[in-house]
Formats: C-alpha cells, structure tokens, sequence
C-alpha cells in the first residue's frame, strides 16, 4: 500500500478552477433581499438622532430594537453588540441594517440615512488596559537582579488576512427555522451565536458552509456579527436577504492581527539567558472578543524555541476606539516569535557571540520544560533540522560574506514552534470535539464540521478514512457541514484540524473497519484529552498544548542601495509536522504560510489614522505578487505525534510565523543595522540606514 | 439614466463628441474604478459616455522620418511589443498594472486620466511626447506638457479627443527609467524617475531628468537640464550634489497610504545617483 503521504489531487481542484464552485454571492434566491450596513461616521460618542429617509414599500431597516434575544455576539469574551444602541465605540460600528429588492435604490436611501452624533474623545493610546495576564517560572522576576542586563522593545504592524473572498452570508426561513449559508471557518460558532441572538432552541438554526474562498482565521469569530444580524432580519422580514460585503467595506470593518508591542530584559551569566522579563501590550481595538486567548498564546512563546529557566511573563490587551481585531493565522505566536527571535540575535549581537551559535547552545530538547512548566514530550528534531539548512543555503559562509560585500544582500534563519490544537484546556472543557461516521453499503461519509476553505480538508480527510479501510476515495462522502446532519467538531481553527478532528475520525474509522460486515450503522467519537495533559489556566501552569510542530526558515535577500526596496531572492524552510497526510498539500500550505509571513515582515502595511484603515483596497494593501515571491525550497521531516492520525500534528499556521523574523534578519545582515519593527519597509530601512543601530 | 455611446469610427466618435455631452470610455481600465459602486449593480457614471475601444483608425502605430504615432486606443500591451516604440517607453509600459490590466488599457487614457501617479507620463515628459488632438472641424497639436493643466484637469474641450500620442525621434546613448513602487509588480508608484542622456564628442549634448508622484506636475525642467549642456563626461558623473541641490525645489512630495515625503525625496536624489553613475 502506498504512503499515506504520497500526494492525490485535490478533490475540488476542477470546480475551483473550472469557476463551478458556488460561494455566497453565487447564491439567488426568489424574492432575495439585499442588505446594507448602516455604519456610524465616528469613532467615539452617542448617537442623538437618525433621521431615515421615506422607505418604499419593501424596504426595511433592522435595529437592536428588532433582536429577540441578547444583544451580544456569543465569541469568546462577549462584549460586541449584534447593533449599537446608541454608544459609538470605533468608526463604523454597525448601527443598522438597510434591506430591500434593489441594490440602485439601497444605494440612494443609504446616502440619505442622516445621523447626529455628540462626539467624544476617541482612546487611541494603549493605556485602558480590558485583560491583564502574569505568570512566573522558576525564579521569576529575581533572576533579574543579577548579571548583565540587556534590553530592547519589539513592534509589529497590523495584517489584513486578504482571503479572496470578502465577508458574506445569505439566509432564509424554513417554517420554524432560520437557515443560514455563510464563508466561514466554525459552523458551530455561527449557530450558537445565532441561537443567543434570537433567544431560539437548538433545532431552530441551521448554519451551512458555502465554499470559503479563503479565511486565514478572518473567518473565525467575524462572520457570527454579521450572522447575528442578518438572522435578526430574516426573522422580521421574512423573505430570503443576502448581506455580502464590497472589498472596501470588508478592509475597513473586519477584524485584523493585533498590532503588538513587545519589551523584553534579559539578564546574563556565562553567556546565557539566566532570566527573560518580557512584557506584551496586544491593541485589542474596540471590544476584546479573542484578544485575551491571542495574548495567552503570544505569552506561552515567549521563549521562542528556546528552554529558559527563570521567567517573568506579562501581558495587556488595551482597548481603543479601533476597528476590533482577533484571529488571524498563527493567533498571537507571529508577533512573539518575531520579537524573541530578534531578541535573542540581538543579544548574541551584543555578547559577540555568533548569533547561530548562541540560539544552537539555548534551544529546547525533548524532556525540556516549556514557558508554563509544561514538558516538551516528544523528540525535537530542530538540530538535525538546522544541519541541514545549513547545508543547503550555506548559510554560514553567506552570512560573513555579505557582510563583506558592497552590495546588500543579507541571509536570515528563524527557529521557531507552533503549539498544535487550542490553547490550555480548551479541547476539553470548551470545544469537546465530536465527529461522526455513517456507513452504508459500501460507502463511508464523514460528519464533521471542519471547514475546507483552501487548505484540502475535503481532500485529506476523504484520503485518510479511504486509507484506512483500504477503499477507493470515490467511496468516502465528504461534503460541506450543515449543522443539521454534523456534529460539533470545533471550529477549523488553532492548527486542530487533522490532529484532533482528523486522529478522532481515524479512531471511528479504525472502529468502523472493524465492523466492516455489519452493513450500515453510525459510529459515534468524542474528544478525550490525553490523561498526561494537564493544565491549569488561570495560573499559566502545565502543558498548554499536546503536542508541537517546529520550523527552520532561511531567506536570502538583496536591498536596493538607491530605493531601499527589498528583493526576497530564496527561501529554505523545514517543517516538522509529524507526519504529511498529503505532502503536495503540506507544502502548499507551507509556502503559501511563509509567503504571508515574509510579506508581514518586510510588505505588507497596514496603520489607521483616527481610528480609519487608510490601505482600505488590495490597491494600497500590498501583498506579495509571483513577481514578488522566488523560488522556494521545502523540506518536511517526519515525528509522529501517538494521537494524530498517523502521527500528523498542526500545519496550517506554523508556516507564517518564521517567515518574518528570518527576513528581518536577513535584511540586518544586508545593512548592518538592528531591525526592531516590522514591517520592515523602505522607508524604515532608510531610516535606519541614516541612524541605526550597528 | 446615463447613455452610452459605442463608437465604430473616427467619423463617429467626432460627431458623438460634438453633439452629445459625453465622456470618453477607452480601456475603461480607471473610469470603471473611479466610478465603482455596489457588484451587481451598473457602474455609477455621472455622465453619458462614449465607447471608443472599437476605433479601428486609431489601433495603429506608425512612423515617419522624425516622430512615432500612438494611436489611441492602442492598448498598452500593443504599444510593449511594437519595436518602433522608444524602448525607455516600453520599459515604463512593463511596469504598469498587471498584464490583464495592460491587455485592455491605453497610453490616452493614461494620459487623459492626468494623476500625478500615471507611470507612462513620466517617460512622455522626458521625450516631449505631444498629443494630436482632433474635433469635428479642427485638428491641433499641442506639447504634452501643456495639456495636462493639474490633477485630473487637462486641456481638452468637450468636443475633442486625443487621436495620436506623437514621440519624436532621437537617439540617445543611454536612457533610465525606474518605478519605485510598494512591490516589485502591480502597484502604484511611490515615485518614478526617468533619465536620458546623448553625448557629442564626450560632451553632454542633452540631458533629460523627469519625476513622477512627486509633484502635482511630473517634473521636468528644462533650464536645469540647459545648464548641463557642454559639460564633460567625468565632470558630470561628479555632480549629483549640485544636480540634487538643483532639483530640491521642484520635488515636493506629500505623505499618504503608501509612502512618505522623505523617503520620496531621498529616493528621487539617490535615483539621481544611480543615473549618473550609469554615464
């Protein structure tokens, strides 16, 4: 039988391509209704007054006054309101839902809407601090009273998750319940988000995926407001409303990776890291949503790969009159791992010590403890991972090369890990993941509700059962989740997918394998947490995660000495991800995961100006082209996890968090000067070229 | 309601013009964005507007002794494979847009178009490109220079269209053309410079220096270019200070979404660099 690794095509390549796929905005229906969302102008105040224009027969506006139950979205921390009831607290908070026939006369009455306001002075500052985490290791904050100090503060930019497909949903009535098809990542989220809004029972909202053109985790928490809303509308008007955001609307409004700060003190001995102080200010925007779990998980790595004993670990999400942010691929680790890496090069720097050398003397081993005295349980392959990046980019002999050399071109290597699955005990006391699996005849069909927005889980999953039973894949049904027929498997976020979702159904199917002659029947599994796991939240103590997966990434560039601009001339990256369930898949998502890292560590900029998004169109949003990009290598090494589906742990995120340290490194080898904020534009190089540090 | 025109002829296109209140439509490439609304609803024009895409008259690019003639609505693309076409055009030509975008637009929109960001101005400054600009009775001939009157103003009355985009003939022994944009493809400039030089017996016999996205105008001036005239080669190469001193008041860049005034100004004198170092 062939490796389960060797690479199929993927099952929807032909009605992706083809253009057959139907996403939201493909779907009318008779008597469809589109909506509008009406916005305030401010950023902060009251409404006084709205004046609507007169409304033609058939057309609506939906308030907070028409919600039947709360006026929260159901999130994680729930403090967003479905619609304001008057405070104003980012620039266009949604206040209304403007729906009717025909878009030429939304647009008309829309531009009529007239709005007073009392305005009030905007919080942009990071100083109203809504969450604050602490926690100690070993000696804590008096490891740092001795030794030499060394200190620097790490910025990050926001980043906009750029799917190809903005925000949308469409839903309709049937007798008793509210349907709704969506671009989303969590199903479950959405219905029982839905659920709260309308104050209905379980069987009175169906949520059903339509094809997600892509999501990066913008997908997550987002779509249940807008859910919420247009659930709230069908309910009053009782007709079939679409409500699909326009590319700008969806820049402006959605939700983006938090801009984070990052102060970190070392203390040193023997040319070690004795004690590590880090502070981490995440800007959680206007209401707080995942900002807390994002800061848990930016605070969880703070030692990078890296084992460091004494630890004094902090961390605030400040609230502004800002456009709120939350998931987004890598949740929290891209930022930390870009300021430990460059932390940890920068102390290497100032030691004189060979930067590579010093990471290679501190990286954390199997048996190692991690940041909250959880134990890193399985092999770490990083050194054999490291010896052969070295090899194949020759990284030492281009590093003092370039040095050397007139021209600017520069190499750079981050180490990094991603803790696979939700972070602490969610698996278990949170999302209790269930899958399913119904046999009949000859046929297997998988009843989950992970999402396939791009990444091949429609592929990889039909792969995996077939593989196991030793059927064809035309014989395992996969098709997009309706709540209606799957069960609860969590959201397709957080790395989870194939190793929680995807090691349970390999459990069922493994039963079902065994039942094989029975005929048809419905094999049922749900989450249990390995009993070795343990961890207590509120104390940031014990294993965080059950199992990691590690990267490598080496990148050479060359910076224009008269336009500062930057030219990303190769990659080298090497992925311990357990074990491939589709290698051409794996490295799709590896590459395209470190083209979106590079380009937030060097292109991509994203700031607001009083509270607005100023790049609000893929015009002045820059991410990377073909041009842009080079050609990539990519190596994948095998370490199997015991309860991932042969052994496979997370993929989907690990790939974007190296990518921007290893080019911010790579462009200080090239200029000679420290980086200490991405992105790393022209503008910025030439500013440290002028007056950076050596 | 707006109207639409769709033109099949030059005859046509001046009659529309001189009946009809009408904006002209090329590639549409901008005019659709500039007037974008809701997907699924028409394009918000506020005027009527005439097609021009269908003129088969104004498809050609031709030549004579001591000019090259663009027509129209030759599209971009076209314009990037003809050989007849000064190369230091066509190399700004390969940095607009996306190859799509370039399939479909035209030079006349982009100059009719008149933003300090338009990417083939640049190089039309630096080789004194003029326009032929016809109505039903009249033709005219007018240096590029002139037409553009400010942002998104050119000199164009309501009857007339631009016909031909006219490219004298010369010779240059190096020319330089460098985008700056926010990546390496498919982007607005951050600025743009273009540099052209012909020598005579080892002495600059004219020299040519235009900046794009760094004024409401391109800059191009010719008496800083005059004073340079006679100078010798290795002294030339030495002068990026005075030539950089020269132009400071002339490039005045703003901050916006994609970039900010110093590293545009720096970036214009260091462009200035790298063309005399090319000498």
């Amino acid at each position: 039988m062939r490796d389960i690794s060797t690479s199929i095509n993927k099952v929807d390549n032909d009605e992706k391509t083809s253009g057959k796929a139907i996403y939201v905005a493909d779907i009318k229906l008779d008597n469809m209704l589109y909506a509008f969302t009406v916005r305030s102008k401010i950023a902060k105040g009251k409404i006084i007054k709205i004046d609507y224009p007169e409304l033609p027969l058939g057309y609506y506006i939906v308030d907070y006054k028409d919600i039947p139950g709360k006026n929260i979205v159901k999130v994680i921390f729930d403090d967003m309101p479905i619609f304001t009831e008057g405070d104003i607290t980012y620039l266009y908070e949604p206040i209304a839902l403007l729906i009717g026939p025909d878009k030429a006369v939304l647009s008309k009455l829309f531009a009529e809407v007239k709005i007073e306001y009392k305005e009030e002075e905007p919080v942009f500052a990071w100083k109203d601090s809504v969450i604050h985490y602490h926690f100690d290791k070993g000696l804590g904050k008096s490891a740092l009273e001795e030794g030499k100090i060394i200190e620097y503060v790490y910025q990050t930019g926001y980043q906009e998750q750029a799917y190809i497909e903005p925000q949308g949903f469409i839903g309709y009535l049937e007798t008793d319940k509210t349907t709704l098809i969506g671009s989303i990542q969590c199903p479950y989220y959405v219905k029982n988000a839905v659920i709260q809004a309308l104050g209905a029972k379980d069987d009175e909202v169906r949520v059903i995926q339509a094809a997600v053109g892509g999501a990066f985790g913008g997908k997550e928490e987002f779509p249940s407001l807008m859910a919420c809303q247009l659930a709230v509308a069908l309910k009053k008007i009782k007709q079939p409303i679409q409500l699909v955001y326009e590319r700008e609307e969806d820049m402006l409004v959605t939700t983006k990776r938090h801009p984070s700060r990052i102060n970190f003190k070392a203390s040193i001995k023997d040319n070690k890291i004795n004690g590590l102080s880090v502070h981490v200010g995440i800007d959680g925007g206007a209401t707080i949503g995942l900002s807390g779990v994002v800061l848990s998980r930016a605070l969880i790595a703070c030692t990078g790969a890296y084992a460091i004993d004494n630890l004094d670990v902090s961390g605030d999400v400040y609230k502004t009159n800002t456009v709120p942010n939350g998931a987004f691929r890598g949740f929290g680790a891209p930022q930390m791992f870009f300021a430990i890496e460059m932390f940890v090069e920068h102390i290497a720097m100032e030691l004189g010590l060979d930067p590579l050398e010093f990471s290679k003397s501190i990286l954390a081993k199997q048996g190692d403890y991690t940041s909250t005295m959880g134990v890193f349980r399985d092999p770490v392959l990083m050194p054999e991972m490291i010896e052969k990046a070295l090899e194949v980019s020759d990284y030492n002999n281009k590093k003092t090369m370039f040095k050397k050399q007139q021209n600017l071109k520069g190499v750079g290597m981050s180490l990094f890990f991603h803790g696979c699955g939700f972070t602490g005990s969610g698996e278990k006391n949170i999302i209790k993941a269930k899958v399913r699996l119904k046999k009949q005849f000859d046929k297997v069909e998988i009843l989950i509700a992970a999402v396939d927005m791009g990444q091949g889980v429609k592929t990889t999953f039909r792969k995996l059962v077939a593989h196991i039973l030793e059927i064809d894949i035309d014989k395992v049904i996969f098709n997009n989740p309706d709540t209606d027929f799957v069960p609860d498997s969590g959201p397709t976020v957080a790395s989870r997918t194939m190793m929680i979702v995807g090691g349970l159904v390999a459990r069922a199917t493994k039963e079902v394998k065994d039942r094989w002659n029975e005929g048809s029947f419905v094999v049922e599994k749900q989450y249990e947490q390995p009993d070795y796991i343990k961890y207590d939240e509120s104390n940031f103590k014990g294993d965080a995660y059950p199992a990691y997966s590690w990267g490598v990434n080496v990148v050479e560039v060359e910076v224009d000495r008269f336009t500062y601009q930057v030219k990303v001339n190769k990659t080298w990256a090497f992925y311990d991800i357990g074990k491939a369930i589709d290698e051409r898949i794996v490295i799709g998502q590896a590459d395209g995961g470190l083209a979106q890292g590079l380009a937030y560590g060097y292109l991509e900029v994203m700031n607001h100006d009083k509270g607005k998004i100023m790049q609000k169109n893929m015009t002045d949003y820059i991410i990377p082209t073909a041009m842009d990009m080079c050609s990539m290598e990519t190596y994948l090494y095998e370490n199997p996890y015991a309860y991932g589906p042969y052994g496979a742990k997370g993929v989907g995120e690990l790939s974007l968090i190296g990518g921007a340290p290893a080019v911010a490194k790579a462009i200080e080898n090239a200029i000679g000067k420290k980086v200490f904020k991405i992105p790393v534009t022209p503008e910025y190089i030439m500013e440290l070229m002028k007056n950076g540090k050596d | 309601m707006v109207k639409a025109f769709v033109a099949k002829s030059l005859d046509d296109c001046l009659n529309i013009l001189n009946q009809e209140n009408v904006k002209i439509v090329a590639g549409g490439t901008d005019m659709l964005i500039q007037n974008r609304t809701h997907s699924g609803i028409a394009i918000g024009f506020k005027t009527d507007v005439l097609y021009v895409s269908l003129v088969d008259e104004l498809k050609h690019i031709t030549e004579d002794k001591s000019n090259i003639y663009i027509g129209a609505t030759c599209s971009l693309e076209q314009i990037l494979e003809n050989n007849l076409v000064p190369k230091i055009l066509r190399d700004s030509i390969l940095e607009m847009a996306s190859p799509a975008i370039r399939h479909t637009a035209t030079l006349a929109g982009n100059i009719g178009n008149a933003s300090p960001a338009g990417d083939s101005l640049v190089c039309l400054y630096l080789l004194d490109a003029k326009l032929e600009i016809k109505s039903i009775n009249s033709t005219r001939y007018q240096l590029l220079k002139d037409f553009i009157l400010g942002v998104r103003k050119i000199d164009l009355a309501k009857n007339e269209m631009i016909t031909k985009i006219i490219i004298p003939k010369i010779n240059f022994d190096l020319v330089y053309f460098r985008k700056v944009g926010p990546r390496l493809s498919d982007a607005i400039s951050k600025l743009s410079f273009a540099g052209a030089l012909r020598m005579e017996n080892n002495l600059v016999k004219d020299i040519r220096f235009a900046f794009g996205a760094v004024n409401i105008f391109v800059v191009r001036r010719r008496e800083i270019e005059e004073k340079l005239i006679g100078i010798d080669k290795k002294t030339i190469k030495d002068m990026s200070d005075e030539i950089i001193g020269y132009y400071s008041e002339f490039i005045k860049p703003i901050d916006d979404q994609r970039s900010n005034k110093l590293y545009r100004k720096e970036v214009c004198s260091n462009l200035i660099k790298e063309f005399l170092e090319k000498i």
